[in-house]
């Protein structure tokens, strides 16, 4: 009896020990990760693993080649379509979509990559997101490839720039991001605001929106980098260029006088209601839903912002855009998003995989679904996205006031998210500015030093 | 008296399960721990580092400390409210009433709604600007506004609330089926004895369910401490990691950090956590019966 009860605690043991930890052992459990299942939306379930051990021959031999591409779902009503057609119009090759958020896409990329089980192609960012990828090796280095096809007299080289990491050309461009402020033409203009083209001018417009109701800035913070485009624009103006880029490269602390005046400006913003309620914990997603209905006038946006009023069918006669005007040349933050590839891509399944790109991102795919991409296309030749008035506004006001890297791709994830948690703490008032300095300054150097 | 004789094919049949269970679960498990003792980014080679994951989790990390507040008090709010409204549902749909089996559907039914789709629904219900809370409020004119997940000092609460609403029903048909087991007969002569509704409830029927609490209590702790999706789904462990539990933060270190060792050894907590409480109590009901 004794043993039979020792038995059945053991068990009891193992089980319970099992279920806290799935997960957490190296083998990773597919690509929907929790957190963000309810809008991973995998489209196939084919096997996602490229191999290429596995994935030998392919259409070199006269085989087929099967390709698995991980992208974002923003996108879907595009690369459907489109991959329906190159599957067709290649009977060689045969390319299987999965889409995911914005956030779930980051994950399900760490948990693959973790159990070896990327897809030939994923959707990445620039910076330190992409970075992690082609700094641990998982992705191939497209330098050669890039020299022997004169990508140079392809792609803008600024954006083969921001799409080399780690010394080597980690991706194919897909899109070079601005973001500026994206604001409501009819709402200034009852009001009688003028664009602000001094900080002054900014607060200015933003008491006069609060006194009448409208709420200023729409953003939100549950994943924290909605609101990071708001505070890293602050510290932009308290710091300046050359200190901003500086502490981006964690060559200057980040704990110092300007940082705190920034986040003493966010939490004077938070304060007077200039920003949504709840909207620390509110989805990002949602930000536009307050601008559409004229409940918030304010909303920082990239470029792509023009795509989404296109697709919610709003009228795009009532948005226009301008830098953040945070002095000096008023530089606005910059990104690029690429598609990276599998390290082990046989030579068959790279010219597969370059070859699907090319047609996802050819002029005549832009031109027909134009609005679910990040336009204009990084391309030497680039045409500016017809229907889409402020994409050229803003990449030319890019061109003129310069840009810096957007700040979670400069921060790795732990420092970013340290950053994130400082924006919250600050909203709520549990904590300083200058604490929050500290914090963020705290959190670069325990990365540096683990 | 003759001893009966093992019939060793029995193990052959074992066989096929005892691989099953040692390479899906006690092979991990040892592996995870194994992994817990080391600094590791999930791709690269790993580092050997003892101890040093957990004695920096316990000496040097406040969110992994907040994390772990919040998993007792989840805990604690668990086997109080959860259990206890479980029960006073299934006492009530025990009852023979019209409607009876509409009911015991009806407050089941966010039982098996998907945790990522409960929190989704809770976050317009707790919308601050258009939320059927705030706007009930405002309805029957009360100005009572509430941030209620943004808020650090009620968002754990709030979540709880929306995790409560899709957890009553599993312990609620436990319960119930609990309930069906008690002999009408030993009721019936308690009555006859005098005992009021009270006595008998605490005195005849709790007793005799005795099993069926100790199932329902060792599932809601393990659920509770596994509780992940709904807090993901709400806040992400935020505002500032007010709502931060330990699943949430194995998982942010494990795949967002690249910190495997790390969230491992959070995971490996939450396993001892898990014994701590559970095997004493599973321990101790077996040893009374």
């Amino acid at each position: 009896m004794k043993i039979k009860r020792i038995a059945s605690l053991m068990v009891s043991i193992a089980l319970l020990a099992s279920m806290a930890l799935a997960g957490c052992s190296g083998s990773g459990s597919g690509s929907s990760a929790a957190g963000d299942s309810a809008a991973a939306q995998p489209d196939s379930t084919a096997d996602s693993s490229a191999e290429g051990e596995s994935a030998e021959s392919g259409a070199a031999s006269g085989e087929s080649v099967d390709l698995t591409f991980w992208t974002l779902n923003g996108r879907m009503s595009a690369i459907d379509p489109l991959t329906e057609e190159f599957n067709a119009a290649n009977p060689d090759i045969n390319v299987t979509v999965a889409y995911y958020d914005t956030d779930g896409i980051k994950d399900a990329c760490k948990v693959a990559a973790s159990s070896n089980t990327l897809p030939h192609m994923w959707f990445n960012w620039g910076g330190s997101l992409g970075g992690f990828y082609a700094e641990n090796g998982l992705t191939y280095d497209l330098t050669e490839y890039a020299q022997t096809n004169g990508w140079d007299n392809k792609f803008s080289a600024g954006a083969l720039s921001l799409c080399t990491l780690h010394d080597q050309l980690s991706g194919y461009p897909t899109s070079y991001n601005v973001l500026g402020i994206y604001y409501r033409k009819d709402i200034f203009e009852q009001y009688g605001i003028a664009v602000p083209t001094t900080f002054e001018e900014f607060e200015a417009a933003c008491a006069t929106l609060k006194e009448n109701g409208v709420t200023p800035i729409s953003t939100a913070g549950l994943y924290g980098w909605h609101v990071m485009r708001f505070v890293e624009l602050l510290i932009e103006h308290y710091a300046g260029a050359e200190l901003h880029d500086s502490m981006n490269t964690f060559q200057e602390s980040y704990n110092n006088d300007a940082v705190v005046q920034a986040l003493t400006k966010y939490q004077e913003y938070c304060d007077k209601g200039y920003f949504p309620t709840g909207f620390v914990t509110a989805d990002p997603n949602d930000t536009q839903m307050a601008v559409y209905s004229g409940q918030a006038a304010m909303d920082v946006q990239g470029q792509w912002y023009d795509g989404n009023i296109v697709q919610n069918e709003q009228d795009m006669n009532l948005y226009g855009t301008f830098a953040f005007p945070s002095g000096g040349t008023n530089r606005m933050s910059a990104f690029a998003e690429m598609t990276q590839f599998n390290k082990n891509l046989t030579d068959a399944e790279l010219e597969a995989s370059i070859k699907y790109m090319d047609y996802i991102y050819s002029k005549e795919s832009t031109d027909r679904y134009g609005e679910y991409y990040n336009l204009p296309l990084p391309t030497v030749d680039a045409e500016m996205p017809a229907g889409q008035p402020n994409v050229p506004i803003m990449m030319e006001t890019s061109n003129t006031n310069g840009t810096f890297t957007i700040t979670d791709q400069a921060f790795p994830t732990e420092i970013a998210d340290a950053l994130f948690d400082v924006q919250a703490a600050i909203a709520n008032g549990q904590m300083t500015p200058a604490d929050g300095a500290a914090k963020i300054q705290e959190a670069i150097e325990a990365y540096h030093n683990k | 008296m003759k001893q009966e004789r093992t019939d060793r094919s029995a193990y052959l049949f074992l066989l096929p399960a005892t691989i099953i269970y040692l390479s899906v679960i006690v092979v991990p498990v040892f592996y995870s721990l194994y992994i817990s003792m080391n600094k590791w980014n999930g791709i690269g080679e790993m580092t050997f580092v003892g101890l040093d994951n957990y004695a920096n989790l316990f000496g040097n990390d406040p969110i992994f400390r907040k994390a772990l507040a919040n998993n007792l008090i989840w805990i604690v709010l668990t086997i109080f409210v959860t259990m206890t409204v479980a029960l006073i549902f299934a006492v009530i749909l025990n009852k023979r009433f019209r409607g009876r089996t509409f009911f015991r559907g009806f407050f089941y039914f966010p039982c098996v709604i998907a945790p990522i789709a409960v929190s989704i629904i809770w976050r317009w219900i707790y919308n601050p600007n258009v939320g059927f809370i705030n706007q009930f409020f405002a309805a029957i004119g009360s100005e009572y506004s509430q941030s209620w997940i943004s808020d650090p000092k009620v968002s754990l609460y709030a979540i709880f609330a929306a995790a409560l609403w899709q957890a009553i029903g599993q312990p609620m048909i436990l319960f119930l089926a609990g309930l069906q087991t008690v002999p009408v007969d030993v009721l019936e002569a308690a009555t006859i004895d005098g005992a009021s509704n009270a006595r008998r409830f605490f005195s005849i029927t709790c007793i005799m369910m005795k099993e069926t609490f100790v199932i329902v209590i060792a599932n809601l702790i393990t659920a509770a401490m596994k509780v992940f999706d709904v807090v993901q789904g709400l806040t992400g462990g935020g505002p500032n990691n007010a709502t931060q539990m330990l699943s949430t933060y194995m998982y942010s270190q494990t795949f967002q950090y690249s910190n495997v060792g790390t969230g491992t050894a959070i995971a490996c907590v939450m396993v001892l956590m898990m014994m701590v409480v559970i095997i004493p109590y599973v321990l101790f009901t077996a040893k009374e019966s």
